[in-house]
This record gives structure tokens, sequence and C-alpha cells, in this order.
């Protein structure tokens, strides 16, 4: 490529990064490296990379030269290809029914027309996808890039007319939230990943460990499965920030199912996320506990029923915990903007919540992608720069029990003009404010001791004979595995068929009554890879009644026999 | 390429196992990817039981089978007919654009699909909106493990009756309740049992690596087109071997191979208009494909008729007498005729029922003749897409010459009898995972009355002559088509054809249009052939309906019409791409001074 027009393309983005007065761009090569330092750093590191070379070269014609009559040309032009490697395999019964693996190269472009303020980021402007070569050829790459920027730029059009009009309906906003945010420019090339595993070792252990079913004949239906993939992320906009990063997700995922006499449904899916296959449990300890597991649902089949509602003191193990967290707490912290003509600040249980209290006074909450290790555990959340090129920062999302942030990435809500790099997209897909790395904590952690002695206590106070623990959950926070603790002698009864009433943002805000001080680190990977890290939680009231299920029928004869 | 474009190349590249059509009105034909292996010999059929043992996945279908058969015989109510279909596939795809590799695939899966009918022949369980609860399916392990294998069906085999029974007694009490219908037919036809076991595996090993340079070389030649925006080539090769056993004593194993080659590529016209060029090949395996010579000369075809057809006036309405090429006219048949003779279409209440009563009838002009014979293999060394020795519920392949000179006498039967024709043919057909409906194989149309093809042209010019007409068609060839069979859509047919020219009767050499679709309804269209060309064409496609895609061949000669409706083409409005395509940044697209529409020589 020619050197010169990449020169100038980077000092545009220099300029960008001083014009609006923000912190130059670090280098990964020399931290204390200037803007100019980054650039240079990024173009070499670029220079071998066919990929981000077809992407850049690409990237300067587009913005040089893309212009129709008529039609305004790009402020802004983004693309990001995602480079996915990945091994699927699954099987069931002691045998694999499915052992593929794939490489995939996704990119999108987003042109924007218009400017900061209000741009054509609506509708059919939002950006286009597609597949581009998986090899380094660069015409072949170019043009897949050209032909989607082309299309991205004529949806760019016709979507910023469209907004223009229908923002025509409604009254001026007087405090109008700008479109797009401003942000530094960013140069972090980081070396590739590539996905590494022994493909037949994992067969033989998925194999293995379905084989258990040999020795549960009570038990239904016996699969696991794996799912590793190593992700290289190429980002370059025409602010000129570059950047290539990589990670790697391993997931290994043991089911189980059957019914009990009277017929319900009884499933158990453990899983184990980390950021590398070698960092998994070994096969004997997978081995170890997926046996486990179908003890708990041998012992689900003869456990009794929740027949009457309770209304009293739960504890949430940190396995538990976690979900509740990430689903009641991650999910409704991230800020989005609203539709055109919609005043409210962004969507979710919190959109009215800002600077008001949404937990006790001892919770804190933060999401850090900074934070790579707690406990020795790498962190599959984490990362450096989100998929619209900023660089992740930690965020405390509820203080002392008050809102004080929300995740955001470039598109700017009320109150917060500015990303916090927490803008992330699955391949191919648009950004959006994502969790990264959760982490929730209190001022006056408890020791599990002190935890369980409050449960009991706060149980007799009201005259029960027992109380609840929550060790693990499933779908919809609906127990998996749930125990009566008896106050008298403390021993513990499993029983199924429950659900909890009202398990909501408001049961967190006046009936969480105190926190553990082991927090459980959850790498989990639910389209994007995150991180939940979360002690126990104890309930000082929270219902728990017989679920709303129905029982299914018996099988109509017995499953083979099984052969030895 | 757009999102929709990205995620109709995944569909296409994986459709054999990721794509399940819903039933839909519309009953498609397409010369692009899907993959369907074409059947490739004859089974051994030998009927024994040692035939069975000696292939592990066959003998423990049969033991599971026999264990559902003889344990649900006790529940009420009980099924009276169980299948077990097993599908072994074993896929490579291989997509390249320009010169880089897109897709570099190779997926094996094994499936089942379980047939429960529970009830009687006479009324069951997947009867009229009940259809869908007479399968079941599922992953099976893809190696041998009887283990498995056998608690796999057995799982699908319980779930199969939980649904079938509900749906049974859904049946019954609509039947009570409504109307009686017009078609009394049984549900269920009574067969002869078939066994026939065939489960020597195709050999479909090639070189992998040389064909991922060739798909290089041949993607890349488009490079050289600035008109040709986007392109593809796509290389499939598979082994489908399929393994059936029913509660009625059949057991079938047929192993099947083929590999497909397809070359797609796109233009844009100055309004917007998008111009789409595909070429397919299939071959038993990929050796039987054309060498790299003959791929590259039809590159070079294709972007000439792509440049020819950027710069082609648009067609206007028009309604008069056309030519259409043997291709052009075996797809006016697969369409227009071919759907509408599938059994089941003439029970089915919703149904139009174009020739549900005109059995014995004529329904084409006396000089044609049409059949669908499965077994036939090739055509002048063609290979048909629509072979095939049993159809999907283990009936053999039959011939069936669904009209004799012009009267129609069968239709295309599974074994959902409908009135007056109480057996299946063996044309129930179905993609794994769908309930098979009657379907077409090979539909050949033949004819008495044929000049020789060269002075095909001289016929139309006459007939446009003759009625006074300032011009005749002529389709050179087409995409596919689609039709509509139901009754509350009007009874329609649309062929979509690529190079079409205007045929002048005063000697000014022909003119190629663009944006032209045949329209029309089926009665009114099928009378209007005047006479037919001396050889037969063949169309080789992936056909879309109720119970799924599935491969077929349609074979006709050239064929004059005495009127032919077209109307204008519905299409985008998107200009063609801005800036010059990479590595021609020079020039100009479709931007050729002095350029005029194209003229055949």
């Amino acid at each position: 490529m020619n050197l010169t027009k990449f020169a100038s393309l980077m000092t545009v983005g220099a300029l960008a990064a001083a014009l609006f007065s923000v912190p130059p761009a670090a280098a990964r090569a020399d931290e204390s490296a200037g803007g100019d330092a980054a650039a240079s750093y990024a173009r070499a590191a670029a220079k071998g990379d066919p990929l981000l070379e077809a992407l850049l070269t690409e990237l300067e014609r587009s913005t040089s030269k893309l212009k129709i009559d008529q039609v305004q040309p790009p402020y802004y032009i983004e693309y990001r290809v995602n480079d996915v490697e990945d091994f699927n395999a699954e099987a069931a019964f002691g045998a694999i029914r499915e052992s593929d693996k794939s490489h995939i190269r996704i990119l999108r472009v987003v042109v924007r027309i218009g400017d900061y303020k209000q741009d054509s980021y609506y509708n059919q402007g939002v950006g286009s996808a597609s597949i581009v070569p998986l090899e380094n050829d660069p015409i072949a790459l170019r043009r897949q890039i050209w032909l989607l920027t082309d299309e991205a730029y004529k949806s760019a059009a016709d979507a910023y007319a469209e907004k223009l009009s229908a923002l025509k309906q409604f009254s001026a906003d007087p405090n109008p939230v700008d479109d797009f945010s401003h942000a530094p420019v960013v140069s972090v090339v980081d070396e590739p990943v590539k996905l590494k595993m022994e493909q037949g070792e994992w067969n033989k252990t998925l194999e293995e460990l379905t084989s258990l079913y040999r020795d549960y004949p009570e038990i239904q239906l016996v699969s696991a499965s794996v799912r590793f993939n190593a992700v290289n992320e190429y980002f370059v906009n025409s602010e000129g920030t570059v950047v290539r990063q990589g990670r790697t997700t391993a997931t290994v995922t043991v089911s189980g199912s059957t019914q009990a006499e009277d017929g319900m449904r009884l499933n158990r899916n453990p899983f184990w996320t980390e950021a590398r296959p070698e960092d998994l449990p070994s096969r004997d300890a997978l081995l170890k506990q997926s046996k486990q597991m179908l003890d708990t649902l041998k012992a689900l089949r003869a456990a009794p029923i929740v027949e009457e509602s309770y209304r009293g003191p739960v504890l949430f193990d940190p396995d538990a915990a976690d979900d509740i967290v990430a689903g009641l707490l991650g999910a409704n912290l991230v800020g989005r903007k609203p539709q055109p003509g919609r005043p409210n600040r962004t969507s979710g249980a919190f959109a009215t919540s800002y600077k008001t209290r949404v937990l006790p006074k001892f919770a804190t909450l933060l999401d850090d992608p900074t934070m790579k290790q707690f406990d020795g555990k790498n962190l599959v959340g984490s990362f450096d720069v989100d998929s619209e090129g900023v660089k992740a920062r930690p965020v405390t999302l509820v203080q002392d029990g008050v809102l004080e942030n929300y995740l955001t990435g470039r598109q700017p809500i009320r109150d917060l003009p500015t990303s916090n790099g927490h803008g992330r997209a699955t391949p191919g897909g648009a950004p959006v404010p994502s969790v990264g790395v959760l982490f929730m904590k209190s001022s006056e952690p408890e020791p599990p001791s002190i935890l369980t002695g409050t449960l009991k206590h706060m149980a007799s106070e009201q005259n029960k004979a027992y109380a609840y623990r929550v060790e693990t959950l499933g779908p919809g926070n609906s127990p998996r595995l749930l125990y009566r603790v008896y106050v008298n002698d403390g021993h513990e009864e499993l029983v199924r068929g429950a659900m909890f009433n009202e398990l909501d943002v408001r049961a967190l805000r006046n009936d969480l009554s105190a926190m553990g001080d082991k927090p459980l680190v959850s790498n989990r990977m639910t389209g994007l890879p995150q991180t939940i890290i979360c002690p126990s939680l104890l309930f000082d009231e929270l219902e728990v009644k017989r679920a709303d299920t129905t029982k299914e029928k018996l099988p109509e004869y017995p499953a083979p026999a099984i052969r030895k | 390429m757009n999102r929709k474009q990205y995620s109709k190349f995944l569909a296409k590249g994986l459709s054999w196992f990721a794509l399940r059509l819903r039933p839909a009105a519309s009953l498609l034909l397409v010369a692009q990817l899907a993959m369907f292996p074409v059947a490739s010999a004859a089974s051994d059929a030998s009927k024994s039981n040692a035939a069975i043992s000696s292939d592990s996945i066959l003998s423990t279908m049969q033991t599971e089978l026999m264990r559902a058969k003889s344990d649900l015989a006790k529940t009420d109510p009980a099924p009276y007919f169980m299948s077990y279909t097993v599908y072994d596939q074993d896929q490579v795809i291989i997509a390249a654009s320009y010169g880089g590799l897109l897709s570099d695939t190779a997926v094996r899966r094994r499936s089942a699909d379980v047939t429960m009918r529970v009830g009687t022949p006479q009324l069951d369980n997947t009867h009229g909106q009940g259809r869908a609860s007479g399968m079941m399916s599922g992953p099976l392990p893809l190696n041998d493990a009887p283990g498995a294998e056998s608690r796999v069906l057995w799982e699908l085999t319980d779930r199969a009756y939980k649904r079938a029974v509900p749906s049974y007694l859904n049946v019954k009490t609509n039947t009570a309740v409504q109307a009686e219908e017009e078609d009394k037919s049984p549900d269920f036809s009574s067969e002869t049992t078939t066994v026939s076991v065939d489960t020597k595996l195709r050999d479909l090993s090639f070189d992998h690596g040389a064909w991922e340079a060739e798909l290089r070389r041949v993607s890349g030649a488009f490079r050289n087109y600035p008109d040709v925006y986007l392109s593809t080539v796509i290389l499939q090769v598979g082994t489908s071997n399929s393994r059936m056993v029913s509660s009625e004593g059949t057991a079938i194993a047929t192993p099947n191979g083929s590999a497909r080659l397809v070359m797609e590529a796109q233009t844009r016209a100055d309004d917007g208009m998008d111009l789409l060029r595909v070429e397919t090949f299939q071959a038993p395996n990929p050796g039987g494909l054309p060498d790299e010579k003959e791929l590259m000369a039809k590159v070079e075809k294709m972007a000439a008729d792509l440049k020819a057809l950027r710069n082609a006036p648009v067609a206007e309405p028009y309604a008069g007498p056309a030519l259409l090429s043997g291709r052009a006219a075996a797809v006016f048949f697969h369409e227009v005729l071919g759907h509408r003779l599938e059994g089941h279409r003439q029970r089915d209440e919703e149904e139009g029922q174009t020739f549900t009563k005109k059995v014995g009838q004529a329904v084409l002009p006396t000089f044609l003749s049409v059949a669908d014979d499965p077994t036939k293999r090739d055509l002048d060394g063609v290979k048909l897409a629509g072979t095939y020795a049993f159809d999907s519920e283990g009936v053999p392949a039959q011939r069936v010459q669904v009209i004799q000179d012009g009267i129609l006498k069968n239709f295309l039967m599974s074994r959902m009898p409908i009135t007056g024709f109480d057996k299946s043919n063996g044309h129930g057909r179905n993609q794994p995972g769908l309930m098979p409906t009657g379907r077409q194989g090979n539909l050949i149309v033949s004819s008495t009355q044929a000049v020789p093809e060269p002075d095909m042209r001289q016929g139309l010019i006459d007939e446009v002559k003759k009625q006074g007409k300032p011009y005749g068609l002529y389709f050179d060839d087409i995409q596919g088509g689609f039709t509509l069979t139901t009754r509350s859509l009007p009874q329609a047919f649309q062929v979509l054809p690529v190079i079409v020219y205007k045929v002048y009767p005063d000697g000014r050499p022909d003119e190629l249009v663009r944006g032209v679709d045949i329209v029309g309804t089926p009665l009114a269209a099928l009378t209007r052939i005047i006479t037919t060309g001396d050889k037969q064409h063949v169309f080789n496609g992936v056909c879309g309906a109720e119970s799924g895609s599935v491969p077929v061949s349609a074979i006709a000669p050239a064929m004059l019409f005495s009127e032919m409706e077209v109307q204008k083409r519905a299409h985008g409005h998107d200009r063609p791409p801005i800036l010059p395509p990479p590595g021609l940044e020079n020039t100009a697209p479709g931007k050729v001074p002095g350029q005029k529409a194209m003229v055949r020589p």
C-alpha cells in the first residue's frame, strides 16, 4: 500500500485527538508514547497484516472519495472484522454426535453522514455486514470491503432522510443528546490468537462424561458439549483508530434430564467457561462433577415437592447469586439511547433511577473490564479496547447503594455524553453497551457461618421450622437446587418444583439484607464473554411457591437395555 | 453484498443440514445451491435378513423398531405404522470469491426421522392439519455406537408417539364436527414391502488442496470484469447414505453421492436492476465436473452476458408469440404443470385443484406427452438430478405417464391416496425432517409434432407476421420460477428468464432485453403451444415445496407459443457502486463510451 496516503490518514486521527482535548492514545509497545508514536506503531504493525492493510486502504479510498450528488459525504466510517475460529462438539450416551471446526470472517461497516450531533445512525443506517475471504489476497479482501462500504453509504443516506423526517413529528428537544460521542484515537495492535485444542481428546472426554448414563438408569438424557473459540477483532475508523485484539474462550456443558415418578421434568446443565481450554477442569474433575450433578438429579426425583407458599428468609449461594446479579442488575445498567422523540434516558428497570438508591447501603457494584484476574482466575469478560475502538474503563455503577453510572458505548445518553468503553459487539453485530467484568461487593461482608446463622435466626424469629438455601438456578431464575435449612438442628432437605415470586429489582433494594465474603468468579459465554464476581446474597424476605409446571407423561415403554 | 446476501450465502452453503423450508404457497425451482445427492447406483435387491444384520446401524434400527412396535402395541390408541430413516451426510463445502476462499468446511451429520402413525390407515394423526405430527427428528451418533443409537431412537419414538396421540384425537373430533370432505380417501395406502440393502459407501475422496487452488483461480478470473460486482464459486462434495426400516418389514439402504459446482455472478444496471447469471454443474463425483478450461470459458461467457445485460433496454409488457428454449420450456412445465400433478394437492381443500377432475380429458395439445421418470439416470450424457431408486417412503421409483397424447392419465403419488388413485407410484419425497408428499423427479416432456430446432426461430417469425405483431420474444435461458397453487391466491405462475431477445420479423438483428418475467395462468398457457423442437434439453435444479427441497430435473424440447404474456420485473433502485472496484481503480464501471445495446450475431 501507499505509505504517504496512510500517513495522512493517521494525521487526521492525531488531529482529531488533539482537537477534542482527549488524552493521546497509548500504543501497546510504549505506554508513554504520544498519539504520533502510537500511530506509527500501529502503522508498523499493520504493515505486516494484509487484512489491516486492506481495511486501511479501502478506508482511505472511501473517506476521500465516497460521495453521491445531493448527498453529504460520510463524516465517519468504521470497519470491524471478526475472524472467528470455532470448535463445537456434542455427545450423548457415550457417543459423539457433532464435532466440527469452522472458520469465518465477518465484516461490519458503519458509514455515518451528518455530524456528531445528529447523524444517520438509524434503521438501516446502523451498518451492513458480510463475510469476507479467509485468506489474505488484498484484492479479494478489498472487493468485499468496497462493496459493503458502498451499500452502507447508500443505506446511511436513506436512513438520514428517514430520521430527519421522523424527527419532524416531534417538537424540538431543548436539551438534545448527541447521536455520536467523540472518542480518543486508539492504536493497539496485539498478537493474533489461534484456536488451540486437541479435538480427538475432547471428543473422548465428552464420550466418557456421557457414558455415565450407564450408571444412572434413572436419568433419561445425558449429553455434553464443548464450544471453543478464538476471535480476532480488527477495527479501523476514519478518526485514526487502529485496533487488533484477540480473545479465546472455552466452555464445557454437561446436561442431564429426567422425570420424577409423578412426571415432573427435572433438568440440570452445569457449565464451565474459561479463557483457555487448558484452564478448564481436568477430565477427572469434570467426571467427578458430572457424577455429582447426576447424583443431585437422582436425589431430586425422590425430593418432596414444595406444596405450600413460604415467605421468609432465603440465602443464595454465589453460584445462584451470580445469575441474579447478571439478570437483574447487569442487564438493567446499560445505557441505550431511546428512539427519536422519546424523553427517557435509557431503557430497562433502572431507566429513571439515576442517582437514586437501587441497592442497600452496604452494596457496591462495578464493571471493570481492565481487571484480568481475580483470585488467580482468568476473567473472560476482561478486554482492553471495546468493539467501537474505545479503551475499556472501570465504571462504578452503584456506590453505597446509589446508582451512579451506566455502561455506555459511543451512543450518548442524557447526562452521560461519552463512552466508558463498554460498546461490545458479537461478530457481525452492532455494538451495544454490555457488561464486561461485573463485580458486586459489600462494605460489611459476612463469613458463611454467620450468614447461615442469620438465616436460621430470621426463620426462627418468624416461627418457621426452616428457611431456604438456593445452590444453583436455572432459566428464568427458577431454582434448580433448593434446600430447606431446618432451624432446630441445621439439617438440610432437597426439594423440587418451586419458584420465586417477585424476585426483582425491588427485592434487591428492599429485601437484600447481607452479603457473603467469598465471591465466586463466574465466567460465562452469553453471546459475549462476561464475568460476574459476586458473593452469597441473603434476602430477609422472599416468596417461595409451587411452580406452575405441567407433569408430562412418563415414557410409554422402557429404554433399551444398557449394554455394558 | 449486504446482510441479506450474507444470510443467503450461509443458508445456501449450509442448506443441506440447516435449511428447513416452511410450508409455502409458492413452489420454487431454482438452479441454485442446495446439497442433495444424485442417486448414483442401483441397489442390490437381495432380500435377506442377512443383508440387514450385516449393517450395524440397520440392525440396531430394526431391533429398536421391533421393540417399539411390540411395546407400543399395548397402548391406546396404538400406532399402526412406524418407520425409522437414518441419513448419513458427509459434506465438504468450499466457497471462493475474487480469488480468496470465503468458506472451507467439512461437516458430518447423522440424523434420524421417526415416522409415527396412530389410528388406522383410513384415519390417522397425519390427517389434514395434523400432517406434521407424523414425524420426529434428531441427531444420532456419528460413529457406530449401538447403545447410544438405540437410546436416541427410543427417545425420539416416545416423543413422536406423545405428539401423535393428541393430534389423532384432534383429527377424530374435527372429522366428526366438520362438514364431510370431498375426497374420502384413506390417509395411508397399503404397499408391498421392499428389502434392498446396499451400504457400500461412495468413494468421494478428492484432492481438496487442488480444488481450493482451482476455485481461487476460477473465482479470481472475475476480477478482470469491472461490471461483475458480486460473484462466488462454490463446490459442494458429499455423500448421503440413507437407511430405512418400517414396521411393515421394509428395509432399504441406499448409498448416494454427488458433486456440485455453482458459479454465480451479479451486476447492477444504472437503473438499479440487479442482474444475475448462475451456472450449475452436477456430477456423481468431483472428477465428473468440467475441467478448469471449461469453467474459465464460462466465467468469460457470464461476464460477457452480464455486460450485455447491463446495457440492454428494459422490456415492455407484451403479449404475443414467443419461443422458449428447451431449458426455459422445461422450467415452464415444472411450474405450470408438474406441481399441479402432485397427488396430495388433489385432496387438500385449500388447493386450487386445477387438474383434479380432468382425468381422461385433454389438458395439453395432442402432440404432447409428459412422464415423470426417476429411474432415468441421464439424457444424452447429462446426469439427471431427480434420479432415485426408492422414494422417501421406501416405495420403488416408477416411471409415471401423467399425460398421454394430451390426455391426463395419472398423478405423482406418495402413500397419501386420492380418489381413483389408491397406491403410491414412488413419488413420495422429502428433505430430512419433513413429511413426504407427491413430488416430481425427472419430468420429461415429449412431442410428436417436432421441427428441427434451427427452424424454430423462423417459426416464431412466421407467427409474428401472421399475427401482425411488431416482434416476438425468444427466451434463451432462465433462472427458475415459482407458482401458486392454493385457492386463496390467484392460480398463477412466474418464470424468471435471464436471457431474452426481441426477434423482429423484418430481418433486423435480435435485440437483448432485460427485466422480463413470464406470467400467466396454467390452463390458458398450456393450450397455446403450437409446435416443438426435435431435441430435449435438461434443467437440473432444486425444487422447494411443503416437503422441503429436493433435487429435480425437468426435460423438454424448445416450444413455440402463439401467445405468451410478459411483465416488467420488480427491482431495487440503488445505483451501481460509486467507486470503481479495487484493482480496477482507473476504470469507471458501466461507463464504456459509445457502447450500444448488444445484439446477437
